[in-house]
């Protein structure tokens, strides 16, 4: 093992103790919001059937599920379940925790990593060109539609996009992920991706692109550039494989800090096209005050932000040899 | 070396500089200005055409179209004399006419007025956030920064962990639990967007406790309080002053998500987010007018603001850029 | 090789601030040299007088807000005013820089081998073998072989300059420009590098060393020029230079080595926003130098020296 893979692993293996604390400390801030709320968590428990109960029904089903207990028994309940699996049942779903995010997790993330291939795509050639001809007319619409952009929120995008290009021009299915009744297939999905990642993935553009181009014009300042002209090198040359490398270190450690975002976006965009990720989810637990989802959710949103920011730093650390991996 | 006064003398004149030449034979004489050009070649990453003066442009077009969407959010109801709740269901999701310029919703309602009167909601709870969020931030990161120690190090894990939940979706965990109430959409924003403000306030203070007056004031016999006072917050206010105006377009955007997601404000109180969601519906029955109006207020208002915040954050606080990260 | 450059009464000066509002900086003054094959011309003075800028003027590296005046001419083709296309066929085929501080030129995310061979591919297009070129390239210049697998921020001081050199040969370019090659080298790094720049004029290329380090410049130059405050004020052969400086900030540069006296010059430089009259050495030495208004550089035979009266050669 060389001493630069023993150093990254450190950092895998830090990032990974750290993070233990942080999620517990998150389930803990979630059960106590859930103590101060004035929901009655038994109604969660019967739903509509709380109205038909008897209060004998009540007291019991509250002693069996321990809600009479404090804050931190609940946690610690909660806390010990994980460690075994249990996550606790959906109300909302009828179906354990775990099951849910187990069935969505993979659509979600299908959703998420196409989303994110379209922005750094769009990101990546939109960026150059405009740092390449700065001051020009492409830069300039670039950058005064990346400003303009970064206010819109991704559920307005959808809207727009269902009904441009699904009702307007009918190229595309508005919803779910496949045509009501069709089998489960590589085309149907594939069909059904198209318009959710899109619209996820033109709502992070904006900041990319901005980022990458000003990434790329500190580069281009750079004594590096100036050598690698020196040398008689193209233009071409000397902007994609001297200036953009350089230029994109510091990117990919910011995308990493941009996974609230992503999450965030998931969220809107998997809602407008009904798509049944996992972000999906959050809202109609939300909706339902269904607290078990609630709080698996809200440690595994955190817990995909840490490992997000880990995946980036370590990206950086193998890509620029200058950096020292220390976490 | 061959021998250059040959060389130059017997060289003809161009339309170089013949100063060289005519000054060789005198050996003295009055400058004439060389011929100056620019040795500017168009390169990757060299700017074509004039950057100057778009910046202030920017703040004159942020300012006033800000200015003109807050007396329209104003006027325009109560010009309208109506009341944009009422409900007319002879008038359902007709599309814009001159009698409607942005056409009806679902229940016959006008949506110019109905948009205005939810932009001014939108932005009245942007605002209270965006001040709540600041109050919030600023005594956390004034506390951390005074006490310092082991106190700081542990108020900064929590910012970090707060920092690590993605913002929405701790909001919409906020609301989920508190449901029902203006006050639970405001503390859910308010909650998440605290840190940034926290930051820049802390690193304030850890800055002005460097200061060596801090301590003469200190060990004159001043109390910690008036030190505080006369010197903190002097820094402290403009800073904070900045990161509530930078706040509100995220405070609007935020709240719009979850009014949109039916997390937000309640149906009575309809901002831009609600109108939004419940026009969702209605644009799968092809009434495009729904979404894209309200949408395009909401777009405008952000952008208005984002201008004149990012023309004051430049102008004001350049070295802050970086830790605003908002 | 018989390409020889021409620098003539070229000027150079930097607008500050938005439309030159915060003012001038006026770098390079009226300089006049010619670098002819097979010899070494040392530029010489004290840092901040504008002499790195000299090179990036030649090479058209200048920045953007910089104006230029007078000519430069690559053996009757004009350089200074010619279009980018033409910079780049010249830059490291017929000029080929050698940059302050090698090791920040080189893009530190790529391994110093592969640019190399990227250049050698760009500048010999129809090379069979770059690698082998860069292997030999690589020997020419004193380079151990495995350094072409590190890093540029891995590279000591005195390799990095190598790599540098190893580089700007890469197109065997008639013209070999260093700019402060020793900067930050300890002496024998220093007489090693501009022994081989010595070398590489032996072998029939047109050198120009830019350098404050005078023992270095004596060491190997052919000829050399003076600079002081963006003027020349004295140039000729090196050993008549040397031997008998006719300007006294010559003279003085000499009596601040080891071996002359080891007495520097007292005072300072003037700042290139704010040039004097004259040469400006007239205000730093006034017991030994009295400016006129507008020094030009004034021959006797071989030599030239501005702001003084020449003597007999």
């Amino acid at each position: 093992m060389t001493p630069r893979t023993r150093e990254i692993g450190l950092l895998v293996a830090r990032r990974l103790v750290f993070a233990v604390p942080v999620l517990a400390v998150v389930a803990a801030g979630v059960f106590l919001l859930a103590a101060a709320s004035p929901f009655d968590p038994v109604y969660q428990y019967y739903g509509v059937d709380v109205f038909t109960a008897t209060e004998a029904d009540l007291a019991a089903t509250r002693e069996r599920l321990g809600l009479d207990d404090g804050v931190f028994e609940q946690l610690g309940r909660w806390l010990s379940g994980v460690l075994s699996g249990d996550l606790g049942t959906s109300r909302a779903f009828r179906q354990p925790v775990a099951q849910v995010v187990a069935e969505r997790l993979p659509w979600t993330l299908l959703l998420v990593s196409a989303g994110l291939a379209v922005a750094v795509g769009l990101a990546l050639v939109a960026g150059t060109i405009a740092a390449w001809r700065q001051g020009g007319l492409f830069d300039r619409t670039v950058t005064a539609a990346g400003h303009a952009m970064e206010g819109i929120p991704p559920f307005v995008l959808a809207l727009v996009a269902i009904a441009v290009f699904a009702l307007g021009l009918a190229w595309l299915p508005v919803a779910g992920l496949t045509d009501a009744g069709a089998a489960l297939s590589l085309g149907q999905v594939a069909r059904h991706l198209v318009l959710p990642a899109l619209v996820l993935g033109v709502s992070q553009t904006p900041w990319l692109v901005l980022h990458i181009r000003g990434s790329l014009l500190g580069a281009l300042g750079e004594d590096h550039v100036t050598g690698a002209r020196a040398r008689g090198l193209s233009e071409r040359t000397v902007v994609l494989r001297h200036a953009l490398p350089t230029a994109l270190l510091p990117f990919v450690t910011l995308l990493g800090t941009r996974i609230p975002e992503l999450v965030t976006g998931a969220v809107l965009v998997e809602t407008v096209f009904s798509w049944p990720g996992i972000a999906e989810a959050v809202v109609t637990a939300a909706l339902a005050v269904d607290f078990p989802m609630l709080a698996a959710l809200s440690v595994l949103a955190t817990a995909a932000v840490l490992v997000g920011s880990l995946l980036a730093d370590v990206a950086v650390a193998i890509a620029d040899p200058r950096v020292v991996a220390d976490g | 070396m061959a021998d250059r006064c040959t060389e130059t003398a017997t060289r003809p004149h161009g339309d170089r500089d013949s100063r060289m030449g005519a000054d060789r034979a005198v050996g003295l004489g009055s400058p004439a200005e060389p011929r100056w050009r620019s040795a500017a070649r168009p390169r990757a990453g060299t700017p074509r055409g004039r950057a100057a003066g778009r910046a202030r442009s920017r703040l004159v077009a942020g300012a006033g179209l800000l200015v003109a969407l807050a007396v329209a959010a104003v006027l325009v109801p109560w010009l309208g004399g109506l009341d944009e709740r009422l409900v007319d269901y002879t008038a359902v999701r007709l599309p814009p006419s001159v009698a409607h310029p942005f056409g009806t919703d679902a229940q016959g309602r006008d949506l110019l007025l109905r948009g205005f009167a939810g932009l001014q909601v939108s932005l009245l709870v942007a605002a209270a956030c965006a001040v709540v969020s600041t109050l919030l931030g600023a005594l956390f990161g004034a506390a951390s920064g005074v006490l310092g120690g082991w106190p700081d190090r542990l108020l900064m894990r929590v910012v970090d962990t707060v920092n690590a939940v993605p913002h929405l979706l701790l909001g919409i965990v906020i609301v989920a639990l508190y449901r029902g109430s203006v006050l639970a959409v405001i503390a859910s924003i308010a909650l998440t967007h605290w840190t940034g403000v926290a930051r820049i306030v802390r690193s304030e203070v850890l800055s002005l406790r460097e200061r060596t007056f801090v301590d003469a004031a200190i060990s004159g016999g001043a109390s910690r309080w008036r030190v505080l006072r006369r010197h903190l917050l002097p820094a402290i206010v403009p800073q904070a002053a900045l990161s509530t105006v930078l706040l509100l377009p995220h405070a609007v955007w935020h709240e719009t998500a979850l009014s949109f997601l039916g997390l937000g404000l309640p149906p009575h109180l309809a901002s831009i987010g609600n109108i939004l969601g419940e026009g969702r519906a209605a644009v799968l029955l092809g009434s495009w007018w729904i979404v894209t109006f309200p949408a395009l207020l909401l777009v405008a208002s952000a952008l208005a603001v984002a201008g004149i915040a990012a023309w004051w954050r430049d102008r004001a606080l350049p070295r802050r850029r970086s830790e605003l990260g908002l | 090789m018989t390409d020889t450059l021409v620098v003539d009464g070229l000027s150079v000066r930097f607008r500050l601030g938005a439309r030159g509002r915060a003012g001038t900086v006026r770098a390079v003054t009226n300089a006049s040299f010619t670098l002819r094959p097979g010899r070494l011309l040392a530029l010489v003075g004290e840092s901040g007088c504008g002499k790195s800028v000299l090179a990036a003027a030649i090479t058209g590296l200048l920045p953007a807000n910089a104006e230029v005046a007078g000519g430069v001419e690559l053996d009757g083709r004009d350089l200074l005013d010619a279009p980018e296309s033409v910079l780049r066929a010249v830059r490291g085929s017929r000029v080929g820089l050698v940059p302050q501080s090698a090791a920040t030129h080189l893009t530190p995310v790529r391994r110093v081998g592969s640019q190399l061979v990227e250049t050698v591919r760009a500048l010999r297009p129809t090379d069979p073998d770059p690698r082998a070129t860069v292997h030999r390239l690589a020997g020419d210049v004193g380079l151990p072989a495995e350094m072409l697998d590190r890093y540029p921020h891995e590279l000591s001081g005195g390799t990095a300059q190598r790599v540098g050199l190893a580089a700007a040969l890469a197109g065997d370019p008639p013209v070999l420009l260093a700019d402060e090659p020793t900067a930050g080298l300890d002496r024998l790094l220093v007489d090693r590098s501009v022994d081989l720049l010595a070398g590489m004029a032996d072998r029939g290329h047109a050198v120009l060393l830019i350098t404050h380090d005078l023992r270095a410049a004596r060491r190997v130059a052919t000829d050399v020029a003076v600079m002081y405050a963006s003027r020349i004020v004295e140039i000729g052969p090196a050993e008549q230079v040397f031997s008998d400086p006719w300007h006294p900030y010559t003279a003085g540069l000499l009596g601040a080595l080891p071996d002359r006296g080891f007495t520097p010059v007292p005072g300072h430089p003037p700042e290139l926003t704010a040039l004097p009259a004259g040469c400006g050495f007239g205000l730093r030495r006034p017991d030994l130098h009295t400016c006129v208004p507008d020094p030009v550089l004034v021959w006797s035979g071989v030599r030239a020296v501005a702001c003084e009266p020449v003597k007999a050669s």
